[in-house]
Formats: C-alpha cells, structure tokens, sequence
C-alpha cells in the first residue's frame, strides 16, 4: 500500500527551479558584469586611468572620452572601471567578516538565551547607540586611513546587526518541534543550532548581506569622499565624486558617472537580495 | 491486540514526578510583594510501563500529558521525582549512556508540519539519524534508508523529497521512520494522529499497531481521543491536573470506570446513536486554574458526587481490582451496587 504521489512533485534533492526569480536574474546579471570589469579591468578601459592628460582637462563627455575626463585630464571612464576592482572588494571583504562572525554569534546565542542573551543585549545596545557612520569615522579615525582599516572598523559595528537578526529568528526555530527532535534523538547542541536551526535562520541575514555589500560602497565611498577610505589618486567612486565636487558647475561628468555606477552596483546587490528571499522562501 | 510480552519489572517508570513553569514574575507584582506563581503541569505522576505494552495516556488539553511525554524522553526535566528506564535514574545519565537512552526511547511529535526540518530531504533526516548513532556503517545507510520506506509504506523516490512535499499522514510516516531508524525500545507517541485528517488517522494509528508487534516496540500513546486510545492500548491512564486519577486495563476502564472524571469523559464522547446519549451533563464549571490547585481532591470542584471530604483531603491512587486504580474517595463509585 504505498501513496503515489503526483508526477509534479518528482523533483530530485539540491536541483534548482526551472525558472529562477527574475531579480535574482537581473541582479546576478548586474554583478557578474561588475565582476568581470573588477578582475579586467585594462581589458575594457580605454585609458590609464592614472595618466594625466594636459590637453585634456575636464573635457566634456565625447567620442574620445565618452565619460569626459578630469582636473587632471585622466578619462572617467577609465577611472569608473578600475574604481570597480575596489568597491566591488569592500563590498565583498568589509560585510564577509561581520557576516560569517555574526551569525555564529547570533545562532549561539539566539539557542542558548537566558544571561546570554541578556549580555549580549546589551552589548547591541551599546553599538547601536552611537550612529553607525559615526562609531565607523571615529575607528577609522583612530586606526588611520586606508581601505583595511576600513574592514576593521566596519567589521567591529556591523556584526551586530547580523547577530541580532540570526538571533531572533533562531529563537523562533528553536521552539518548533524539530529542534526537539533533534533534541530528543541525542543531537549535540552544536549539531542542532548549525545544522538544523542555522540553515532556517539565515534566509533574512542573507538578504541583508546583500542589501549591506551596497551599503558597504556607499560607505567606502563616503570614507573615500572623506579621505579616510581609498587613498588618491587610487580610483574609487566616493573618492572621484569627492573630487568632482570642487567642479560640479563645470564639470558635471566628474560626480555624475561614479555616482551612476554606485548606483547600479546599489541596484544590482539589492536584486540578488530580493531574489535570493524569493529562492530560499522555506516551503511549508 | 497483543498481549504484553513479558511482566517482568517495568521498562520506563515514573516516580512521584512533579513539574512546574514558572509564570513571567512582572515588576508590578514584585512591587506588590507578591510570590511568583507557576503551572502545575505535573504533581505528583507515578507510572510503570512494561516492556512491549502501549500505555495510553489521556486527558483534557491541560491536564499535564504531553509534558509527561516530554518528561518521559528528557526533553523536560522533572523538578522532583525520578524517571527511571531499566532501573537506572535517567536523569543522571550522562554522555554515552545519556545517548544510548536517547537512541532507545523516540518521540514522535503531534505536528507534523513543524516536527521536520523544511531544509532537509527525507534521506537526510534519516541518514543523519543512522549516522549520528552509527546504526550502520556508511555504506549501508541507503539499503537502510530504503527499508524503512518500506517499513512505514512511503515510496522509494520519498527519499529525496522535501517534506513540503507531504501530506500531513505522510510526513508523520517520516517521523515514524526517523524514529525507528535509531532501533528503539520505547516509542512515546505524543498526539500522534489529532493533527490529521480523520480518513487518515486509522491509516497512520494502524500502522504504528502492526509496527509494534513486528518490532516489539513499548508505546506510550498520549492522545484526548477515547476511541483511538481503546483501540490500541493495553492499559490506559486517564490525567487531570498533572495527575494520574485512574489507570487500569482498557477493557476494564471503559466497561466500568471507577472514578467520576473517568465516567464524565466517557460520557461525553460523542454518540452517533441517540438511544446511547446521556441525558445530563456529569461535570459542570471549567477546569480549575492549574496555577492555584484545589485543596483537596483535584476534581472536586466539577465533581457531581463531592462531599465534605473531597475539599480537605486529597484521595490516593488506591487499588479498584487486578491492575485497576483510582484516586476517590468514593470506594464504591462506579460499581453496579453503589449508585444505591
């Protein structure tokens, strides 16, 4: 007497649905552009995006310099697509660490509660009191300029944010019956909140990864419009956009395409977010 | 139904179990010099359960069974008293022996849409199960696997399937698998079917029949449905207030229940045959708060035959005939001669 079941539901473990949300698609396509442009570069700019131009300088966009190019002379366009091989780093190297940290944290003690969790409370509180850019400027500050000391310090204030999410949504895992199943089968702790809980937790940590890596330009861009993030003449989005202030009247092509290109990489990671929500919804 | 296959000294026993939640103490009544309050679930559970017999466990939702389940395979701790499993104290078995305890007395869970984990496949629940236990050695976990499909009548290609994939009868297959995989002694079966469809439920309730004579399973059945506890229990405890009011032989207990709680809950299982209906109501009020217990005996605030006694004095399980108890004080409720 064995049920059938119907022919829809023949789906074999760890295959990926036939059709893979559209945002998922969109955002993928959107950074894997930006990724090839990060790790070649040279192939596709038309310029050293480091060598000045004396006849050149801050000409408008054209055919020859699409992007226009710079006080300096050196072409925009140029300067965006090296600028990709750093942003797209830190976007990547500066919320890894707070990610993988915090949510180690957070699963540990989103499962384990009681004084724990009152500890840790507060130590969220105590983070997310001093506005984030602020606590950031303010260790950059201490530790000095430069784009690892801006790993540093994003990585010291943002894993809170990622414990506090897997924290909570691990407490809800933790009640539902197959937690107590792995409980009642003699599972060790570590087994259950890594392997049975963590796996239901993370879908919000994941999306806000994503949202976080865009975030996590703009930030390097304001440390880099700061003078705290990249350092000149390093191309960098924030640190171009900084430069191009002085000459906004002007010279409207120096601020306006890196910004344009934050804002894609922005759009980009915010529909891999969106569509890895709608991948990893859990079916009930 | 089987017959017990041996009398031999209890497999599982509880004794004198008592658990308490502890209620949120708020500021406002600290402040009031209030003492914290609790739920009594358990006071005071005794029970002995022998080897390859199915104990049924009943009562109102409320009455402390499914925490005397969660006792029962440690995922509660009693605050006093002592659960015991082949003489040992259970709760003072630490870690091989604390897993091998584990590994012979399974649970199944009354839900079975949150009692799976959505993330994993049918073949890695089991597979996890088999390993973790080291049940077999790698290379014969898929033979194992493919077994005990078998063994709970789910399809060979349900193994890589997620359990979304299930109907609510057959994911309780799963969890019925997952815990036979472990190959245990003792299978506590908390509301096992009261999740599902009633065209469903004999199907699973049936076969969990057939799978303890095949493996000479012990069950524990905690259920509120009369009729499924008569059909597959060889004894039956009935529970009020996180205590045990009346045990005895099924046959026994049901022809002739021997304390009022006991008749009243017969009484009001519904009767398709109006000829067969009560006339009037055997209890009356709500179920006390399990906060603040009644003095005396539990069940004396709805009790239709209480008498002074009743609210001083709580009664003990005294014995009613062979195997037979009940907690009353009327010694003589619910025999022919006594309605006199």
């Amino acid at each position: 007497m064995t049920l059938a079941l119907p022919p829809s539901a023949r789906r074999r473990a760890f295959r990926l649905p036939r059709k893979l949300p559209a945002p998922l698609l969109g955002g993928g396509f959107i950074l894997l552009c930006g990724l090839i442009l990060a790790v070649f570069p040279s192939l596709f700019a038309p310029y050293d995006p480091l060598a000045f131009d004396y006849n050149a300088l801050m000409a408008p966009p054209s055919w020859a310099h699409p992007f226009g190019t710079d006080n300096f002379g050196r072409d925009v366009l140029s300067r965006v697509i090296h600028a990709t091989t750093i942003d797209l780093q830190m976007a990547v190297f500066a919320t890894i660490g707070p990610f993988v940290f915090g949510t180690a944290i957070g699963a540990v003690v989103g499962y384990v509660g009681g004084t724990t969790e009152a500890i840790f409370g507060r130590i969220v509180d105590a983070v997310i009191t001093f506005p984030f850019l602020v606590l950031v400027i303010a260790i950059v500050a201490v530790l000095g300029p430069g784009l690892g000391n801006m790993y540093i310090a994003v990585g010291v204030v943002d894993w809170v944010f990622y414990a506090r999410l897997i924290a909570a949504e691990v407490k809800v895992q933790k009640r539902l019956d197959y937690a107590d199943a792995g409980r009642a089968m003699g599972y060790s702790p570590a087994r259950i909140i890594f392997r049975h809980l963590l796996p239901n937790a993370i879908t919000p940590a994941m999306v806000y990864l994503m949202t976080d890596m865009a975030l996590a330009i703009l930030l390097g861009s304001s440390l880099g419009y700061l003078g705290l993030g990249a350092q000149p003449p390093a191309a960098e989005w924030g640190v171009q956009i900084a430069d191009g202030k002085n000459f906004m009247a002007t010279a409207w092509w120096m601020s306006v395409f890196p910004g344009i290109a934050i804002v894609i990489a922005g759009l980009g990671f915010s529909l891999l977010g969106d569509g890895l929500a709608e991948l990893m919804r859990t079916k009930r | 139904m089987a017959e017990p296959l041996s009398n031999a000294g209890p497999l599982l026993s509880v004794e004198e179990v008592h658990k308490r939640f502890a209620l949120p103490h708020g500021l406002m009544r600290r402040l009031a010099g209030k003492p914290p309050q609790a739920v009594n679930a358990l006071n005071g559970v005794n029970l002995q359960i022998r080897r390859g017999e199915t104990v049924g466990i009943v009562g109102e939702s409320g009455c402390g069974k499914s925490t005397l389940a969660r006792c029962l395979v440690r995922l509660l701790e009693p605050d006093n008293g002592r659960v015991r499993f082949e003489g040992q104290d259970v709760g003072e078995l630490k870690g091989a022996a604390r897993r091998a305890f584990n590994r012979r007395v399974q649970m199944i869970f009354q839900d079975p849409y949150s009692s799976l984990n959505p993330r994993m496949t049918v073949r890695q629940i089991l597979s996890e199960a088999l390993s973790v236990h080291r049940m077999r050695p790698a290379a014969q976990i898929p033979e194992r696997i493919a077994e005990l499909l078998e063994l709970v009548r789910l399809p060979q290609d349900a193994a890589d399937r997620y359990p979304h994939e299930f109907s609510g009868g057959q994911r309780q297959r799963i969890g019925i698998a997952r815990a036979l995989a472990v190959e245990p002694d003792v299978l506590v079966a908390d509301e096992l079917v009261s999740a599902l469809d009633v065209s469903v439920q004999a199907q699973v309730v049936n076969l969990l029949l057939q799978l303890q004579e095949k493996l000479s399973l012990t069950v524990v059945f905690v259920a509120h449905d009369l009729r499924l506890v008569r059909h597959i229990a060889h004894r039956v405890a009935v529970m009020y207030l996180g205590k045990i009011i009346e045990i005895g032989p099924t046959d026994r207990l049901f022809s002739q229940p021997r304390h009022p709680y006991t008749r009243a809950l017969l009484d009001a299982a519904p009767e398709l045959d109006p000829a067969r209906r009560g006339g009037q109501a055997a209890t009356r009020g709500e179920l006390p708060s399990p906060v603040n217990l009644p003095a005396g005996c539990l069940f004396s605030t709805r009790c239709p035959h209480a008498f002074e006694r009743c609210f001083k004095e709580r009664p003990l399980l005294s014995p009613r005939g062979p195997e037979h108890r009940a907690s009353c004080h009327l010694e003589h409720f619910g025999l022919p001669e006594a309605a006199a």
